[in-house]
């Protein structure tokens, strides 16, 4: 244990003050801050010009309380023309029972207008109709669309960490293959320590990367005021998360490890992991699309399928409302397969990480007695 | 006492070829506390495939490695300081911090490992490079923080696979100066080297392998006297015929003759010499290791 330790040890020590580690982590604390404060710099309130000659105020705002309106009265129709062909204001209400633009008119203005003008003419002449009222017997919409960024942003942070990671651990036991390191190390650890101790420390390091894209995200989402807009129980979307990323970062990790161990060169790692590769990236899409049909079949079923459910099943819990049983469910399974391929990943490593030189074959490690 | 007996391996096939190579064919030695023991033979006789195995990282089909009359298992290899043939260090890891980091690993505590750390580092002159990372020291200095890397630890046994190569005449003399230091404290040091005059002069024994196999081992002088010995005559104006029927080999330089013989009765030869013309020199001739190594893998 100690020494599987001080391998966790030197990996977080030796990563954490590389340039590359902090100006990392900088650039995604920035792009998340920012990605934070992009829904209120993009979803601006729709704002309209309205000018009057000879008319009362239209009730607008009343009507659609999202909309700003800016009102200018003009004193004669020809001054209103000018004003609307020259772009200064982008509709005019003449005597009260014409409008004027340039060109046909916004729909939704047009439609608000109309609507406005109608009820008020009714007030005026005692006619009160309550408005309806509306009522969804579907399921909570409320937080769909901050459900939605949250889920397209998770996916994209939980594939980038679980690739980067994954690379590490696999360039990093091809520099102790190819270097010999491993023969000073396996005369006085056992590979397991080794291994494990690999795994551990750059699994720290990937927690460390993704807690701080958790603080500066949920941070910056209160300071610009998009953290009204979660929906209940994100801490335990945010606990979900982590939980998950372990359980993918395990179970990739480890296979990364293995088929690492078949090589002596660094030149040749991309290669040997490209199968493993794909399968991260088909997750990714799997994940990717399920954060747009988070109900649909193939999100439901995927969510439960390792290692798949590593990346989906969170996104689906950031989507929409998983039931409890369901994600135990697709957890356990999970776990299941994360300690099925640390047997099978720590006896790979271990036959195969000493034999230097041309690439080991697989099936020739697994036959070995 | 580290016993090494009978060991063979034989790598597994490669595809297309039934046999595998021979790696190993029972080859087996002793080296003593306190001894320095030169591993020498040509390039793919099996001493490395020796070390791999002493140290754990191969394992033999069959034969036997005893340290202390007991078969060495995991716990007393911890005890072990090892080099291996191509040299392996962490490029981007500090020199100081690495060689802490391999004898927290040994076993020792953080803060006898940074100690051991500071004493090795001066000793080899390393002081002043303790936090410069290893890919910008010279190969020199990168081949002394490997060394240090194998002494952190205080090791009972050194196995040392080509230690010298690539070293200038000092880092070698630096090298060897801390190796003989060690072997004086009792500890076994096994090494294996090209440079034959090297091991003739640090070794108190040599192995000199060839195909797997011991083909002759022993304290160099051993190995001379196994060789036989040589006469050497040098006789200046000698008259012609005076070594006639003597079991050598007469040849001349100008007015000198020489005479290179082994066996015979080296009081009766140098008579003959004297009276023969003016005996310049008269001696044994010690072959060189080199010449023994020849002579043992022909």
């Amino acid at each position: 244990m100690n020494g599987m330790m001080l391998v966790a040890r030197r990996e977080i020590g030796t990563q954490i003050r590389t340039r590359a580690f902090k100006i990392g982590l900088l650039i995604t604390a920035v792009l998340v801050g920012a990605l934070a404060f992009a829904p209120k710099l993009l979803d601006r309130p729709d704002t309209y010009t309205v000018g009057t000659v000879n008319s009362q105020q239209l009730p607008l705002a009343q009507a659609a309380p999202d909309a700003k309106f800016e009102w200018r009265s003009f004193p004669d129709e020809a001054k209103a023309k000018e004003a609307v062909l020259a772009g200064d204001v982008d509709a005019v209400l003449v005597d009260g029972v014409k409008v004027i633009t340039d060109g046909e008119i916004e729909s939704e203005l047009g439609v608000l207008m109309q609507s406005t003008n109608r009820e008020v003419k009714l007030g005026a002449a005692g006619v009160s109709i309550p408005p309806l009222q509306m009522e969804s017997v579907g399921a909570d919409t409320r937080y769909e669309a901050a459900r939605t960024g949250i889920a397209v942003v998770l996916v994209l942070v939980l594939f980038m960490l679980i690739i980067g990671q994954t690379m590490m651990v696999a360039m990093g036991v091809v520099e102790e293959k190819g270097s010999r390191i491993v023969e000073i190390l396996l005369s006085s650890i056992r590979p397991w320590q080794l291994l494990g101790g690999k795994i551990i420390g750059l699994g720290v390091l990937g927690l460390i990367n993704l807690g701080t894209i958790l603080v500066v995200g949920l941070g910056a989402s209160m300071a610009s005021g998009f953290a009204a807009e979660f929906p209940p129980g994100m801490a335990g979307i945010v606990a979900g998360v982590l939980i998950w990323f372990m359980l993918g970062y395990a179970f990739f990790a480890t296979l990364a490890a293995a088929l690492a161990s078949l090589v002596s060169r660094q030149e040749e790692v991309g290669n040997v992991m490209s199968p493993l590769t794909m399968l991260i990236m088909a997750a990714y899409f799997v994940a990717f699309y399920a954060t747009s049909d988070p109900t649909g079949t193939v999100a439901t079923i995927v969510s439960f399928v390792p290692p798949f459910s590593s990346m989906v099943m969170p996104v689906r819990m950031a989507a929409t409302e998983v039931p409890l049983w369901e994600v135990a469910a697709s957890g356990a399974l999970m776990i299941l397969a994360v300690l099925a391929t640390l047997s099978f990943g720590a006896k790979v490593y271990e036959r195969a990480v000493l034999r230097t030189g041309a690439r080991v074959k697989l099936g020739e490690v697994l036959r070995a007695k | 006492m580290l016993e090494i007996s009978e060991l063979r391996k034989r790598f597994a096939a490669a595809p297309g070829s039934p046999e595998g190579k021979l790696a190993l064919d029972g080859i087996g030695f002793a080296v003593r506390p306190g001894e320095m023991f030169g591993f020498v033979g040509a390039n793919g006789a099996g001493k490395t495939t020796t070390m791999r195995i002493v140290m754990g990282v191969l394992k033999a089909d069959a034969g036997s490695v005893n340290w202390q009359g007991k078969p060495l298992g995991y716990a007393e290899r911890q005890r072990f300081g090892y080099m291996p043939e191509e040299r392996g260090l962490y490029q981007k890891m500090r020199a100081g911090e690495q060689i802490e980091y391999f004898g927290q690993l040994h076993g020792l505590s953080a803060a006898a490992a940074k100690k051991a750390t500071d004493e090795l580092l001066e000793r080899l002159g390393l002081t002043e490079r303790r936090n410069d990372s290893v890919e910008s020291l010279s190969l020199g200095n990168q081949q002394r923080v490997q060394l240090a890397v194998a002494l952190v630890h205080e090791p009972e046994v050194l196995i040392l696979d080509e230690p010298f190569s690539g070293l200038d005449p000092i880092a070698v003399e630096a090298l060897a100066t801390a190796l003989q230091e060690r072997c004086r404290g009792g500890v076994p040091v096994i090494f294996s080297s090209h440079q034959l005059e090297l091991v003739e002069r640090l070794c108190d024994s040599v192995g000199i392998v060839s195909a797997g196999r011991m083909v002759a081992s022993g304290t160099v002088g051993d190995l001379r006297a196994a060789e036989g010995r040589t006469l050497r005559v040098v006789v200046r104006g000698a008259t012609p015929g005076w070594a006639d029927g003597l079991p050598g080999e007469l040849s001349l330089a100008g007015d000198r003759q020489v005479l290179l013989v082994t066996g015979g009765d080296d009081q009766e030869i140098l008579r003959r010499a004297i009276k023969a013309g003016h005996v310049e020199h008269f001696g044994v001739e010690q072959p060189s290791l080199t010449e023994i190594f020849k002579e043992a893998v022909a």
